[in-house]
């Protein structure tokens, strides 16, 4: 045995810095971790299934179908041309945004309590849904591309910008991923009233239905109180509207994203260190 | 395996607990919903009570050397190991780790049933902080060490439990590790995996690692360790040479025992029934050789029965007798005074018998006796006490030739 006569400090619970960058330099450090448990996600959801991973595309479009028939006699064709494409192009939006925030929080909280067990980054089950939201994001992009073929929309160049809003709908949903964790380690009902709180929130969110066919009243509240329009618009009009956004359509929602993001990202640093006796 | 090492006190410190405290927060009552806490933080009514798992702990363990902690469930020996692995942060004090840290916390946790043991160990490795890489190099050897064979690619809810624990050991022990976290680890698996996991502990040792260990039990913490300390209520009570800490902790745990079974047998005689009896039995004690009440004994220690009866009618052929049984309820003996020749004749008043054993043949376990009154003329049964009274023999601390079985029959080892 050979013993070394200075032994490197590995971990000194007095020498820390700040949470909120430890949290980040360990996040990469785990960064194979986060992999792992996004293939974990996905590798495991359809795992039974006969369909298996072809289910990411075929859901929204199955959903894309009801809401079409629903609203088919709401909007006629002149109002809103190539409708399917559109409710298509809202709804991948709204399923991450609603699928990753939800898989966030229930991760931490009834992840096997594996927090209070090894040490592992607390904001990985975060990070995690956002990968795996990401990847069936990216699968259900296939589906938007035939829908919009066939509806008679053309894919244009602005294409290239898809991964920027895809980005910015990413920060948002962190962000507000990490604030519902952070209070469901608290109050687990919050899981059961995010549920309703989400309903809500889908119809005050033109997922389905264009702006313009709010009453002016209400259009004020709406595009400028609920910050999902911005990031929803973001992702819709380099896809449907065919178009790059303006500097406002693109910087109004980078800053709500950011500001939403850091602030997640801080309160949920700062609570972590309880998060292991509370699970 | 307890080594001598005159070199420990030069060696440096891989872990070191310095003032530490452990303190939680937790509210006066349960508020489990967000309405409730909403309304009682309103009337200013959230009430927090500080819980302190650990109290100013100062500890350091040196490096290559196996360290054992012991103490009652909840005393903080769980929480002690979560600090060293980073689970949780101290509230006060300072806590430094001077190696990579491999925690046996809880084995196989994270895994996933409906993915295959080669996904779960892909799983686990990036858990435990290693690359892929670094997996595909240990993947052959866990899955030798683990012996599942084809099962590697089978969906891991089709495993027996000892195939997981396996696995999970496997796993968390591939890498040799600086520092390793061992939790009650060898209840795990079969006999003959049980076995192997010590040998690998032991490995690991061998090449310079650092071992915590939690265990109950006392053999395996004395045959392992070297230092040990003893927890309780978040301290420390003790720490030095692993077989001093034990037994100044097992010295307590006989003295809480003994008065805990003192308390209760009296409780059991002040709340029998008070029906009519020509003889009942009054009090029985349980003595030791200077006289004194005394429930934890040790082989070929001297104890004796005293049992006082009081007389409400004249009897002219009491027999008082006894049974003792060990609490599995194997039938050890069951003396009584006609047997042995004492005729008792009893007026109204008083009286009492003593029954001593000079040195006692049992092993350990927990023993009960009962105690009988008996009218020899018509063979009358006048009071009895079924399994009242309890004692036990413990035998850490004291020299006792033989170990096994029920008694030992005081025989002899020579060469022919």
């Amino acid at each position: 045995m050979n013993f070394q006569a200075n032994l490197p400090v590995v971990y000194d619970s007095t020498r820390r810095g700040s949470v909120i960058f430890e949290e980040l330099r360990e996040i990469l450090n785990y960064r194979h971790l986060i992999w792992q448990l996004v293939r974990r996600d996905i590798l495991t959801r359809y795992k039974r299934s006969f369909l298996g991973v072809a289910w990411t595309m075929l859901n929204p479009l199955g959903m894309m179908l009801v809401w079409t028939i629903a609203f088919s006699q709401i909007f006629k064709s002149n109002d809103l041309p190539a409708y399917p494409a559109f409710v298509l192009n809202g709804l991948l939006a709204w399923t991450f945004f609603s699928q990753t925030t939800t898989a966030a929080m229930v991760n931490l909280v009834w992840g096997g309590g594996l927090l209070n067990r090894i040490y592992i980054p607390r904001v990985s089950f975060a990070v995690a849904a956002m990968g795996t939201g990401i990847v069936n994001l990216g699968l259900s992009l296939i589906p938007l591309f035939i829908v919009m073929f066939a509806t008679g929309l053309t894919i244009h160049l602005s294409i290239i910008f898809v991964p920027v809003s895809i980005l910015v709908l990413v920060a948002f949903s962190l962000g507000v991923g990490l604030l519902l964790s952070t209070l469901a380690v608290y109050f687990p009902d919050i899981s059961e009233m995010y549920q309703i709180v989400l309903l809500a929130w889908m119809f005050l969110t033109p997922v389905m239905y264009p702006e313009t066919i709010l009453p002016d009243a209400y259009r004020f509240y709406i595009t400028n109180l609920n910050p999902l329009y911005h990031i929803m618009k973001l992702f819709r009009i380099p896809l449907y509207y065919g178009r790059f956004p303006t500097p406002a359509e693109f910087l109004i929602p980078l800053g709500i994203a950011s500001v939403v993001v850091v602030v997640g990202w801080i309160v949920f640093a700062r609570k972590s260190d309880e998060f292991a006796y509370r699970i | 395996m307890a080594e001598n090492s005159p070199n420990l006190a030069v060696r440096q410190n891989i872990v070191e607990l310095s003032d530490v405290s452990v303190e939680y927060r937790v509210p006066q009552e349960r508020i489990g919903t967000f309405k409730e806490y909403a309304i009682r933080m309103l009337q200013g009514k959230i009430k927090h009570r500080t819980f302190k798992a650990l109290n100013g702990v100062n500890l350091e363990v040196k490096q290559g050397e196996i360290f054992g902690l012991i103490g009652p469930n909840g005393a903080g020996k769980s929480t002690l190991l979560k600090l060293v692995s980073r689970v949780i942060r101290p509230s006060h004090g300072r806590v430094v780790v001077r190696g990579n840290v491999a925690p046996l916390l809880e084995i196989g946790a994270g895994f996933h049933p409906e993915l295959t043991g080669r996904e779960n160990v892909f799983l686990n490795g990036a858990m435990l902080g290693f690359s892929r890489q670094e997996m595909e190099d240990k993947f052959p050897r866990i899955v030798d060490f683990a012996e599942l064979g084809d099962f590697i690619e089978a969906p891991i809810r089709t495993y027996s439990s000892g195939m997981l624990a396996r696995l999970g050991f496997a796993v968390a022990t591939d890498s040799q590790p600086d520092i390793l976290i061992v939790d009650e680890i060898l209840s795990v698996g079969d006999e003959a995996f049980q076995h192997k996991s010590y040998e690998r502990i032991l490995s690991i040792k061998a090449q310079g690692a650092t071992i915590l260990l939690v265990s109950h039990s006392m053999g395996m913490i004395e045959s392992m360790c070297q230092r040990a300390a003893w927890l309780d209520h978040g301290q420390i009570m003790s720490m030095g040479p692993s077989k001093e800490v034990i037994d100044r902790y097992l010295g307590r745990v006989s003295e809480e025992e003994n008065r805990q079974l003192i308390e209760d047998s009296h409780h059991e005689t002040i709340t029998k029934d008070r029906d009519y009896k020509a003889v009942e039995i009054r009090q029985v004690k349980i003595l030791n050789s200077q006289n004194n009440e005394q429930q934890v004994f040790h082989t070929g220690e001297s104890m004796a029965v005293q049992i006082e009866y009081q007389a409400n009618e004249s009897i002219d052929s009491l027999e008082v007798g006894i049974a003792i049984n060990r609490s599995d309820g194997v039938h050890i003996t069951g003396p009584n005074t006609t047997y042995s020749g004492l005729d008792i004749k009893v007026r109204s008043g008083p009286g009492g018998v003593v029954y001593t054993v000079p040195s006692l043949p049992l092993m350990e376990g927990m023993y009960q006796i009962s105690v009988a009154l008996v009218n020899r003329q018509g063979n009358k049964m006048l009071d009895l006490q079924d399994k009242l009274y309890v004692f036990r023999i413990n035998n850490r601390g004291h020299h006792v030739r033989e170990r096994y079985g029920l008694m030992t029959l005081g025989g002899e080892w020579r060469f022919m």
